[in-house]
């Protein structure tokens, strides 16, 4: 059971947990930087903007460290993966282009007269949805079974990507990033700020739990082996947990223990994506190509976990350092 | 438009952009330490505020630095995907290791930008030794993966699959070592450039202020004090490629033809079809001394090698011949600037010293892009060298070229919007100096 790959596969795991933890509440700053609305929109755009800025790159850094460790550990999954997927993958790095573009732009352009955001900086914000979409929508495609590999290679049909269940994927990331980043600016405001911020994530997650409910019966007739694994005993516990924990958010919201409420809407976002893994286990495309015939070979894999343990020995104190420092409101000082 | 030509193009192009972020995102960390450090160590406020007007242009560069390697890391798979199932399990540490350094490097340029408020100052500098630490060891990281696609190792060959990996082996492989230092000198070399040319243009337009002219002495000094090692590094290069790379040797000295007392040809033309080098100025005997001391050594030239096998001259021994001659540019401009400081005493060098220093300015930067491009072109045709050819390892997808125009597109937008905010900061920059509260001006 715990073999190397499957080692590595829990790196590939913990890598798109945190990118759709962190990189997620990004994404989802500019949803709701462009869809703020009522009284106070100005103030919820500035408080989404002066919260994200310490930890924007960082946040960024965790899908890197997810395409490193699939074509380090797995490289034949992982050409198999960009050679099908060219399509999606690339509108999903356009996205982050937009983002980054949104990003760096307002940062630097931001004290022109304090008057509106410049139409270039919105238009980019909204545009960043592309990536969570299209990386929601290739990680539903390897579920599809539709991803072929066949005498050592991979064949796909140009466009099966395209279909309700892959979508609905696409769906539920974007949704997933406009969950989190109001619920985590809940601990991050006060006052009507925090209020608004509260009903912004109420909505976002009443819709969050109606599209992954509903995604399960599509994917039952799209991809039954995937539906049959999922509600099988390898996946429905992770399904059971995702779901306490988004109706226990929902809770915690409704009675404003937002320090609670933003762990429970990340542990459910976790934990969705951690039924989606297992689900897949013990296949990197679903019933084509196991981990352990993707993965690489075993002097890599020991390598690797190597470096991954002696990085996580580094990168953990630090990022705790990161987060503690710039915890609770933000501060609205800029950088000189 | 043929898809390998669009692959390549695409690929060049993206990492021709990363390299100049990358470069300043190793450079200027070291910049911000030594300022944070001397004011730490004189109590002298001046540098301090210096260093923390380099942190707007810096989250700025950084952040277009993260993206477009971000899109890199991509487009290994989307442009490269059979190479990268070949040597995924061999360079795949590297970058790692490299995705390690980055999210440090990451974290600690946050903590220092966005931190004035809530550390110390003495926090703060302690912040900038991991910060120049992890962007030094990223650099030297990913280095060894290009420098394995020069020197693969660390594997054995069998059936066209990898058998008997060895990672640490392939991680230090042996162009490693002298790529490594070489390009991880040229990046202080090429901001300690950059940086002096910003300060030295703001003093000829008249604004000589005492901190502006410590920016110019600092930036250079740390050029100055890499500059000559870039010599020494080199030399080490091309004597380890005269025994490890022979062809990428040849291309880049224009040697046609294998002979005893090789000369060194300075410019010119390289004329496949001649097998001459037009226009080029020829030392008799000089490349045989340079690589082996010896006047008369035998230098092995392009013909030494199957046809078919060897890259093109016209693409590797110009860039080469720009990267030389960027080192005498800056060699000239840094040392007038010294011997005035130093032998003449003179504290403001006047005005032909500063545009000396200010034409000299981006030669750090081209000499690392053309050094890069010696490198790449040098390689061809081959991938991975000996192994793989680069027609082996692109992708089978067709729809290549279409994404070539939309990152094009995507690349003159971002640089555009990135010109106009970057010349118009300095101004800027003090004005949120001056307005250390600026509570909510801001949409």
């Amino acid at each position: 059971m715990w073999s190397l790959d499957v080692l590595a596969y829990g790196v590939v795991h913990i890598g798109l947990v945190m990118y759709a933890i962190f990189g997620g509440a990004d994404f989802g700053g500019g949803i709701w930087t462009a869809l703020a609305w009522g009284p106070r929109a100005r103030e919820q755009r500035s408080d989404l903007f002066h919260a994200i800025g310490p930890v924007w790159e960082t946040n960024h850094v965790w899908l890197i460290f997810v395409v490193v460790t699939l074509f380090t550990a797995f490289p034949k999954g992982f050409a198999a993966l960009f050679t099908t997927l060219l399509v999606p993958l690339v509108l999903a790095l356009v996205g982050i282009n937009f983002r980054g573009a949104a990003f760096a732009f307002r940062n630097f352009g931001k004290e022109k007269a304090g008057g509106q955001i410049p139409f270039m900086v919105s238009t980019f914000a909204v545009a960043s949805m592309l990536t969570p979409c299209f990386l929601g929508i290739s990680l539903t495609a390897t579920a599809t079974g539709k991803i072929l590999w066949v005498n050592d290679r991979v064949l796909a049909e140009p466009w099966f990507w395209v279909e309700p269940f892959t979508l609905m994927g696409g769906a539920i990331a974007v949704a997933s990033c406009a969950y989190l980043t109001p619920i985590f600016m809940t601990v991050r405001s006060t006052g009507k700020l925090r209020e608004d911020f509260r009903g912004q994530g109420m909505v976002a997650g009443l819709l969050l739990g109606i599209l992954t409910a509903l995604e399960v019966p599509v994917a039952m007739a799209a991809a039954p082996l995937f539906a049959a694994r999922l509600l099988s005993r390898q996946g429905i516990p992770f399904v059971a947990v995702s779901g306490i924990l988004g109706v226990t958010t929902l809770v915690l919201l409704w009675k404003r223990r937002f320090l609670w409420a933003q762990l429970a809407a990340a542990g459910a976002v976790a934990m969705t994506i951690t039924g989606f893994a297992a689900a897949m286990f013990p296949d990197l495309l679903i019933g084509q190509l196991t981990l352990a015939a993707a993965a690489a070979p075993r002097a890599t894999l020991r390598a690797f976990l190597l470096v991954v343990v002696s990085g996580i020995l580094v990168l953990a104190p630090s990022l705790l350092f990161l987060y503690r420092t710039f915890r609770g409101e933000p501060n609205p000082q800029i950088p000189p | 438009m043929d898809y390998l030509l669009s692959a390549r193009a695409l690929m060049g192009i993206s990492l021709g952009f990363h390299i100049l972020y990358a470069t300043i995102g190793v450079g200027l960390p070291l910049m911000l330490m030594l300022a944070e450090g001397m004011s730490l160590r004189t109590k002298d406020e001046l540098y301090h505020q210096l260093a923390r007007s380099w942190v707007r242009p810096a989250g700025l560069l950084f952040a277009i630095g993260a993206v477009s390697g971000t899109i890199l890391s991509f487009e290994l798979g989307l442009l490269w995907p059979r190479f990268m199932a070949l040597s995924g399990p061999l360079i795949g540490l590297p970058f790692s290791m490299e995705g390690f350094a980055f999210f440090i490097e990451a974290i600690f340029l946050a903590l220092y930008s966005y931190g004035e408020q809530r550390l110390s100052r003495k926090i703060l500098f302690f912040c900038t030794i991991p910060l120049t630490l992890a962007a030094a060891a990223s650099a030297v990281f990913v280095i060894s993966a290009n420098a394995w696609m020069n020197t693969p190792a660390g594997f054995r060959m069998l059936n066209g699959t990898v058998t008997e990996v060895y990672p640490w082996l392939a991680f230090a492989n042996p162009a490693w070592a002298h790529e490594a230092v070489h390009a991880t000198l040229a990046a202080y070399v090429a901001t300690g450039f950059a940086m002096a040319g910003v300060y030295a243009a703001a003093q000829l337009r008249g604004e000589t202020s005492a901190s502006n002219k410590r920016a110019v002495t600092l930036a250079l000094a740390v050029a100055s004090v890499a500059l000559p090692l870039m010599l020494v590094s080199g030399d080490w290069s091309a004597k380890t490629l005269a025994v490890q790379q022979k062809p990428k040797l040849a291309a880049m000295e224009a040697l046609f033809t294998t002979a005893k007392g090789a000369p060194l040809f300075l410019g010119g033309w390289p004329d496949p079809a001649s097998r001459q080098v037009r226009y080029a100025i020829r030392i008799p005997k000089l490349l045989s001394f340079m690589l082996y001391r010896d006047p008369d050594a035998l230098v092995e030239g392009l013909d030494a090698f199957p046809p078919g096998t060897t890259p093109d001259p016209r693409l590797v021994h110009p860039f080469f011949d720009l990267m030389v001659a960027s080192f005498f540019i800056m060699l000239g401009a840094a040392g007038w600037f010294w011997w005035l400081r130093w032998y003449r005493r003179e504290r403001a060098p006047g005005k032909w010293p500063l545009r000396a220093l200010l034409f000299a300015s981006p030669f750090g930067m081209i000499a690392l892009e053309s050094g890069w491009l010696v490198t790449e072109f040098g390689r061809q045709p081959w991938i991975a060298r000996g192994q793989m050819l680069v027609t082996q390892g692109v992708t089978t997808q067709a729809g290549v070229t279409p994404v070539l125009f939309t990152f094009l597109a995507l690349y003159l937008v971002l640089s555009a919007g990135l010109l106009k905010l970057l010349l118009q900061p300095a101004s800027k920059g003090k004005a949120a100096a001056t307005i250390p509260g600026d509570q909510h001006v801001e949409p």
